[in-house]
């Protein structure tokens, strides 16, 4: 008898459930923290690891990687043997899965506080993280692909193609973004330095939200809004026309993140084309999701899930077309660097992930415990709460992005800046971060209430561990167009072959390409550009360590509004020894790269140690154990190896000698602040910062050759 | 700017290999109905039960 | 959901039909048949009412399942032709079932394992509407499976065509990777070819070089395998010293190429692989839009439906069923009462009344006896017969018939011819027009001059003149055809717009013959008599003795003797000794001093002694008055009748005078008159009856059966137009002419853009890319030209069109 009996497994689906609503909490707490940080720096109780700088990785990988990828992963294990009529390929791999990726969120919880961090935008986690995240990530794979081979449902739903384009391409992306040499257990520098690694940092952070916010998602929709609607969706051809042109044109609109950069201009140009190009796939799966819905609004009015579905598609549906509006350059020139894309991302983060994922939680953990949601009123209380938390955030958050630019780029009719103190510009938006924290607040008590709704519910109910299904086994019907045995090699095990060839082709090519690019590239073509010293060095890990990058940036534009404020542009020859770049992508203060001897060193050393003496009703929190730390100069040897290693010209031997190096430099400075009547020692970390401040952006202006790209 | 070349090289084989995805997918007739399987995941329950539990039905 | 009974009407629990009474019901739960209940309790048995919650009162009122009729699926080649495929435990096969319907019918059939654990998968494609199964098949048989499934409501439609249909899509297929593959390969190269749009800047060398080698890798399969048709065509097409329209396309091709790989090896430039890409991108594009509009042109009805799918053959006194394509010259073969012949064959034994409407268009059966030729095509009315094949199916005048019918390709015809001799010439000017503007720049420089050149190859496409024709002919062949006038192809459209002669048949064409009723009138005949004249009319296949055969009651026969059938007069026979006459009055001996009237009459005479009289009335098609006055503006009318004189004066009034009306003609009187109108240098139009004016209907310009039965089917004619729709001849005629108008004005259109594109070509003006849009576009426009102009008109004629 062909017949077979099998089951589901729901346990791994509730504990991915359970680490979902876990971590969204202390996300959005964490969020909810540094929100209010930026009106009442003196929340951070001057203890590092609370600093704004150290906790905002913290809350974009909390959200990003532990609630929204904990749904993801969730979404996924209940609807892929489900779609696919077979359990999970293996119970072992998927713990394995569900204990390592918590693993994973506790280091980064520890370390990010730390201060322990690469610096890269959304891939924080330093390399031994990475090469965890990377063999969790290998399971999750192993685990779909084997559930995909053994399914008894020969058609592969749409759904399902999502998931596999974001592990296919996550997987990709990690891996070349996280190429970085170790120094230490918790120190790496990327292979990759300045204006490529700039590229290739966003080209994956792109990425990243386009293949772990977006298709995932996607995915998710097209299974679960057909489901709670219980009607099928709108056009299923056009789902599938949905996926294709998704998955072809998205990886390529990376680069809109690099406009007027020093990133050359056909590249920029090339990711703003493709942006554009993205609102067509994006606007059809929206509307393929709303008009699923079609003829069933009565419903939506009552059902909560649905509410959250349709507003969850309809952000989708705005980011996405915000999102290619931002990358064109006119828009783009006002919006970088301001709270616009705060918005913007918040946005798809509360409306499009957050919305979907209660409407999925509030639809299957009634499920999971065969009973009826404990209170659909909650429910809707909730919605309305969480909605009302959404508007006020992205509000204020247009808001306060354009306003402050606005300021950044008055000229007053005698030629200058009306605005020449950034910090005027600062205080104007302090009521809009009010509101902003407002809205977070509301949104966060949503998500209480939503956890309060759902343990009743689990209460009431008795949970169903495993759900038992037949179906019979799997023999393809026999395509009456294939005849002979061509392309037999491709329909024995498609997808298996498809992701297995790729990974083995492009490890291959990378480790080919490596070496013989990176290095010979980063050639200096500005001659005065010179490798930091090994105090800038080891300062400079410090600003790392502070993550002062998520607040100021290190690249000025090529507009007037910049050069008068801060100083010449940027050119891409200046940062061939940034190992890792450090860009930043937000002007929550000003722009650094042209710091370097614009203050006597006292300034730099009062200003850390409270910002409000050096300019008062700044935002910036005090870092006073900058001043009491010793700075660890045991390291500096393995940095210097390092760094020549990735083409950093350091002479041989110099490491031997650079800690000597080192003490001469600092002592020159401590002297210099000794001088200005500030008693401290030379071996404080205060010192090494103020170094690579003073450093920043002076090689060019050493001599006054003008530089060309 | 040769950093390109792995990242094109990286998104092209992505493309490629999804290229063959599609082109199999064709092959294997996944596309030659593009209906019954958007009614058919709907019918993977037992609706008995989700009259009683699925509160979002009518 | 479940609640079926309405306080006012009861609703079937099971299909949702209105029950009669509340006699059938289990329980609460109440149905309109024994079926729908039966196939309730199976179900119920089954634990499948799940059945019920996914749609309220799905489904389908079961037919009753007779056992011997699928006796032929025991049959081992039946099997084998239907299975998709067979191994020693499993057969698979994919059944169409129009029934279903809705959300429950995929539950249900994709659940039929729950009914039958020998079913090992079913899967369902409700677009398509077809069931593909899996089972085991020692411990269920086909046959089985097909009860099984009638027995639930979903009886499989199997026949032929349902079983070619697997072997359609298939070329198509093809065509789509190879746009797949030049989709791709064009947008990648579109974007490498970026930093050349945004003007890279010099230093970046290595990288032009790395985008421009990556363009010539993504061009190769561009060029190998998605613009193959078109070289090989061409080739194909110069080897048989024919310039087709694929020629210049394949010469634009490959210069782009060549120059394009040239530039990219010797660092001369980047190429112009985004032009090509995307010309071929586009070009395929335009090919599958004209492969769709073919499909949808399709005639909808196929013929082959009619083949019974198998045949029972008697060897040596053993009866077993054979698929029809085995059948061999000699079988012994059984025709039961409403089977169809498959082959031309003898009768042995048996009484053949056989009627071969789907042949020839004409309703009224033909009975033939022992040892006379039965044509393929005839369905059997009368009892069982036996039947020796004389001829093999694939040869046999049926088949030849039907495969002859372009249905399936229509426009293509016009295709081929139209660039057999167009395109010849079209091209010889185009090389010499490229040629002669590349050898003027070549005087400026080569690159530009190689640049006209090319531009001039690519931009140069007949396809817009040559789509034209096939696609403006084709959906006005659709619109009539949904004005039930059935045109054999498209070409028949612009024979009408040319007719300027009409020729009308009398019975059955402008009388509908269907509802003639008959009475006896004169002295009531016995029993014996009546006897008598059944058994003589028998024989007769004439329509009129077909109307009195029925009005006889009683099946005894008398054998018949000497009998005669004089055309136009009447039949005599010696029956059990008495000679009966049975025809026109002089035929039969009386003197014809009647007022005529609109009535036919048959007399009788039994031993010479006139008895009565049959009288047929006759009624003229509603409006068909006002169609012949109409048409008589435009046309000269004539009226061919078999019958007498009886209704001229009634004729005339609807005919007029410059009209001639002409009677007694037999079929070979029509055929001869048609060959005088087109001596005369006419072109004629004929409007008969598929079986008696075969021969006229064959030999005139326009030959158009008029049909009440909108099966039938006359090979002899042109067209085939539903009696109902006889009123709206003149819109058709008018309509006629407006396709070959459009058909002008395309031309002119298309010329048009050759035009432009030609004259931007020659002055270098023009890049190849915009050439690339250029060409696919002005097809296009045509096209949609065509298909819109068609529609309009036809609105225009107030011919339905949706």
């Amino acid at each position: 008898m062909e017949l077979e009996k099998f089951s589901y497994d729901n346990k791994i689906v509730r504990n991915f459930a359970f680490a979902t609503m876990l971590w969204g909490v202390v996300g959005m707490l964490v969020g909810l923290l540094i929100a209010t940080q930026l009106f009442a720096p003196e929340l951070n109780f001057s203890i590092p690891f609370l600093t704004f700088g150290r906790i905002r990785p913290l809350h974009t990988n909390a959200v990003i990687f532990a609630f929204v990828g904990n749904a993801i992963f969730m979404g996924v294990y209940y609807s892929l043997p489900r779609l696919l009529k077979t359990p999970m390929f293996s119970k072992v791999l998927s713990n394995i899965h569900f204990w390592g990726w918590q693993l994973i969120i506790v280091a980064a919880a520890i370390t990010l506080p730390l201060g322990i961090t690469t610096s890269k935008e959304y891939a924080e986690l330093e390399w031994p993280i990475d090469i965890a995240i990377t063999l969790v990530w290998v399971v999750f794979g192993i685990n779909m692909i084997g559930t995909l081979i053994k399914r008894r449902e020969s058609h592969i739903y749409v759904a399902i193609w999502f998931y596999i384009a974001t592990w296919v391409t996550v997987a990709v992306l990690h891996i070349v973004n996280s190429f970085e040499i170790p120094v230490t257990l918790f120190k790496s520098y990327s292979l990759y330095a300045g204006v490529q690694d700039a590229l290739v940092q966003w080209w994956y952070g792109h990425n990243a939200v386009a293949f772990f916010l977006t298709t995932p998602y996607l995915g998710l929709m097209y299974y679960y809004l057909p489901k709670a609607a219980n009607r099928p969706v709108y056009s299923y051809r056009l789902s599938i026309l949905h996926f294709w042109t998704l998955i072809f044109i998205y990886i390529w609109a990376g680069p809109h993140h690099l406009l007027y950069s020093a990133l050359p201009d056909w590249a920029q140009s090339l990711g703003t084309v493709f942006s554009v190009m993205l609102i067509a796939p994006s606007w059809g799966g929206m509307i393929n999701g709303l008009l699923t819905l079609r003829g069933a609004w009565d419903r939506v009015r009552q059902d909560p899930i649905l509410k959250f579905m349709v507003v969850a598609v309809t952000a989708y549906g705005m980011a996405t077309f915000e999102g290619p509006t931002l990358s064109l350059k006119n828009v783009n020139a006002i919006a970088h660097f301001t709270d616009w894309i705060i918005a913007h991302v918040h946005v798809g983060a509360l409306g499009w992930n957050g919305f979907l994922t209660f409407g999925i939680l509030y639809w299957l953990i009634p499920r999971l415990w065969k009973t009826n949601l404990y209170s659909v009123k909650m429910a809707n209380v909730h919605f309305w709460i969480g909605f009302l938390g959404i508007v006020f955030y992205a509000f204020s958050m247009w808001f306060s992005g354009i306003t402050q630019s606005l300021m950044w780029k008055q000229f007053n009719d005698l030629g200058t800046l009306q605005y020449p103190n950034f910090l005027e510009t600062v205080l104007q938006i302090v009521p809009m971060y009010i509101i902003r924290a407002i809205g977070g607040t509301l949104y966060l008590a949503g998500v209480v209430l939503m956890i309060y709704n759902l343990v009743k519910t689990i209460k009431q109910g008795s949970f169903l561990a495993e759900e038992t299904a037949e179906a019979p086994a799997l023999h393809p019907f026999k395509d009456p167009f294939k005849k002979g045995t061509r392309h037999r090699w491709l329909e024995g095990k498609p997808v298996y072959f498809t992701i297995a060839s790729l990974v083995v082709i492009l490890i291959g090519g990378i480790v080919e390409f490596v070496p013989t690019f990176l290095v010979k590239s980063n050639i200096p073509t500005i001659a005065s550009v010179k490798p930091y010293t090994p105090l800038e060095l080891q300062g400079r890990d410090i600003y790392i360590r502070e993550a002062c990058n998520s607040c100021h940036s290190q690249l000025v534009r090529p507009f007037r509004s910049e050069t008068e404020r801060y100083g010449e542009y940027s050119k891409a020859g200046e940062y061939v020894y940034d190992h890792p770049f450090l860009w930043g992508s937000k002007r929550t203060g000003p722009d650094l790269h042209r710091i370097g001897g614009k203050y006597p060193n006292s300034w730099h050393y009062l200003h850390m140690e409270n910002p409000r003496s050096m300019s008062p009703g700044s935002l910036m929190p005090p870092y006073p154990w900058l001043l009491e730390n010793d700075l660890n100069t045991s390291t500096t040897a393995a940095k210097i190896r390092a760094l020549r290693k990735i083409g950093v010209p350091y002479p041989e031997g110099y490491e031997n000698i650079a800690n000597d190096e080192l003490v001469k430099q600092a002592d020159a400075i401590a002297l210099d602040l000794q001088k200005n009547g500030i008693p401290v020692e030379p071996q404080k970390e205060i010192i090494a910062l103020i170094a690579y401040l003073q450093r920043l952006g002076t090689d060019i202006k050493v001599n006054k050759q003008t530089a060309q790209k | 700017m040769e950093v390109i070349v792995i990242l094109i090289g990286a998104s092209l084989l992505v493309a490629i290999g999804f290229l063959i995805a599609f082109i199999w997918s064709v092959k294997s007739g996944q596309y030659q109905d593009t209906y019954t399987p958007s009614v058919r995941i709907l019918l993977d329950e037992n609706k008995e039960e989700q009259n009683q539990t699925n509160n979002s039905k009518k | 959901m479940n609640s079926v009974t309405k306080n006012t009407q009861l609703i079937c629990y099971h299909c949702g039909q209105d029950c009669p009474d509340d006699s059938i019901h289990l329980e609460d739960k109440y149905f309109c048949c024994n079926g729908c209940k039966t196939v309730f309790e199976i179900l119920n048995q089954n634990q499948l009412c799940n059945y019920y919650n996914f749609g309220s009162n799905p489904g389908i009122s079961p037919s009753t399942v007779i056992d011997k009729k699928y006796d032929y699926l025991d049959e081992r080649d039946v099997i084998e032709k239907l299975v998709d495929f067979k191994d020693d435990k499993f057969t698979s096969l994919t059944f169409y079932i129009p029934q279903m319907h809705c959300s429950s019918c995929i539950w249900l059939l994709e659940n039929l394992y729950k009914l039958n654990s020998a079913v090992v998968q079913s899967k369902v494609n409700f677009v398509r509407k077809e069931l593909s199964v899996r089972f085991l098949h020692e411990k269920l048989s086909l046959k089985e499976l097909v009860k099984l499934l009638a027995s639930i409501g979903y009886e499989p439609q199997i026949s032929l065509d349902s079983v070619e249909q697997k072997k359609e899509q298939h070329p198509n297929r093809h065509l789509y990777y190879k746009v797949g593959i030049a989709g791709f390969c064009f947008g990648n190269i579109m974007l490498f070819s970026f930093p050349e749009y945004f003007s890279i800047d010099i230093t970046e060398t290595f990288l032009k070089k790395f985008f421009s080698y990556l363009n010539l890798i993504l061009a190769l399969p561009v060029f190998f395998y998605s613009a193959s048709d078109y070289f090989i065509s061409a080739f194909k097409g110069l080897r048989k010293k024919v310039v087709n329209i694929d020629v210049p396309i394949s010469l634009g091709i490959l210069v782009l190429f060549i120059r394009s790989a040239y530039e990219i090896l010797f660092n001369v430039g980047a190429g112009y692989f985004d032009s090509m890409a995307g010309l071929v991108f586009f070009l395929l594009i335009g090919k599958i839009l004209q492969e769709k509009t073919y499909d949808a042109l399709n005639f909808e009805r196929d013929y082959k439906a009619y083949f019974p799918l198998s045949v029972t053959i008697k060897q040596n006194e053993v009866e077993k069923s054979i698929p029809v394509s085995k059948l061999m010259i000699g079988n012994r073969i059984l025709i039961r009462k409403n089977e169809i012949i498959p082959a031309d064959s003898i009768l042995i034994n048996g009484d053949g009344i056989i009627d071969y409407s789907f042949v020839t268009g004409e309703s009224h059966p033909v009975s033939k006896v022992s040892g006379e030729m039965i044509y393929a095509g005839g369905r059997q009315l009368g009892g069982a017969i036996e039947l020796e094949v004389i001829k093999e199916v694939s040869q046999s005048y049926l088949t030849r018939l039907w495969n002859n019918d372009t249905f399936n390709n229509i426009g293509e015809s016009y295709f081929t011819r139209f660039s057999n001799t167009v395109s010849k010439y079209f091209t010889i000017i185009v090389l010499l027009l490229a040629i002669a503007s590349g050898a003027y720049w070549l005087t400026v420089d080569l690159k530009t001059a190689v640049h006209v050149f090319t531009s001039v190859l690519i931009v140069a496409c007949p396809c817009a003149l040559a789509l034209s024709t096939p696609f403006t002919l084709g959906n006005a062949m659709r619109i009539l055809g949904r004005n039930k006038f059935y045109l054999k192809n498209s070409s028949v459209i612009e024979e009408m717009a040319k007719i300027n002669e009409i020729v009308f048949d009398k019975t059955g064409t402008i009388t509908e013959s269907g509802k003639a009723d008959i009475i006896f009138n004169g002295k009531v005949l016995t029993p014996f008599e009546q006897k008598l004249v059944k058994s003589l009319v028998r024989n007769s296949t004439h329509p009129l003795s077909k109307k009195i055969y029925d009005s006889i009651s009683g099946e005894e026969i008398f054998p018949v003797t000497n009998f005669q059938e004089i055309t136009g007069k009447g039949i005599s026979g010696i029956v059990y000794g008495n000679l009966l006459k049975l025809g026109s009055s002089s035929f039969a001996g009386v003197e014809n001093n009647e007022d005529e009237t609109l009535q036919t009459k048959i007399y009788l005479s039994i031993n010479e002694q006139v008895v009565g009289k049959f009288i047929v009335s006759n009624s003229y098609r509603d409006g068909i008055e006002d169609v012949i006055k109409n048409l008589s503006k435009h046309y000269h009318l004539s009226l061919l009748s078999g019958d007498n004189e009886g209704e001229k004066s009634t004729l005339e009034k609807f005919f007029g005078e410059k009209s001639n009306l002409n009677f007694r003609q037999s079929p070979e009187d029509k055929l001869i008159y048609i060959k005088e109108q087109q001596s005369k240098g006419k072109k004629v139009l004929m409007l008969g009856d598929g079986l008696n004016d075969a021969g006229a209907l064959s030999k005139s310009d326009v030959g158009i059966a008029v049909t009440d039965d909108i099966s039938n089917f006359s090979p002899a004619c042109d067209a085939i137009l539903h009696g109902s729709e006889l009123k709206k001849l003149p819109k058709f005629l008018e309509y006629a002419k407006d396709g070959v108008k459009i058909i002008y004005a395309s031309f002119v259109i298309s010329f048009l853009y050759n035009l432009i594109g030609l004259s931007f070509a020659v002055e270098a003006k023009l890049s190849p890319i915009l050439a690339a849009i250029l060409m696919p576009v002005s097809s296009i426009s045509v096209v949609v030209f065509a298909t819109v102009m068609t529609n309009i008109f036809g609105k225009k004629r107030g011919l339905t069109w949706k």
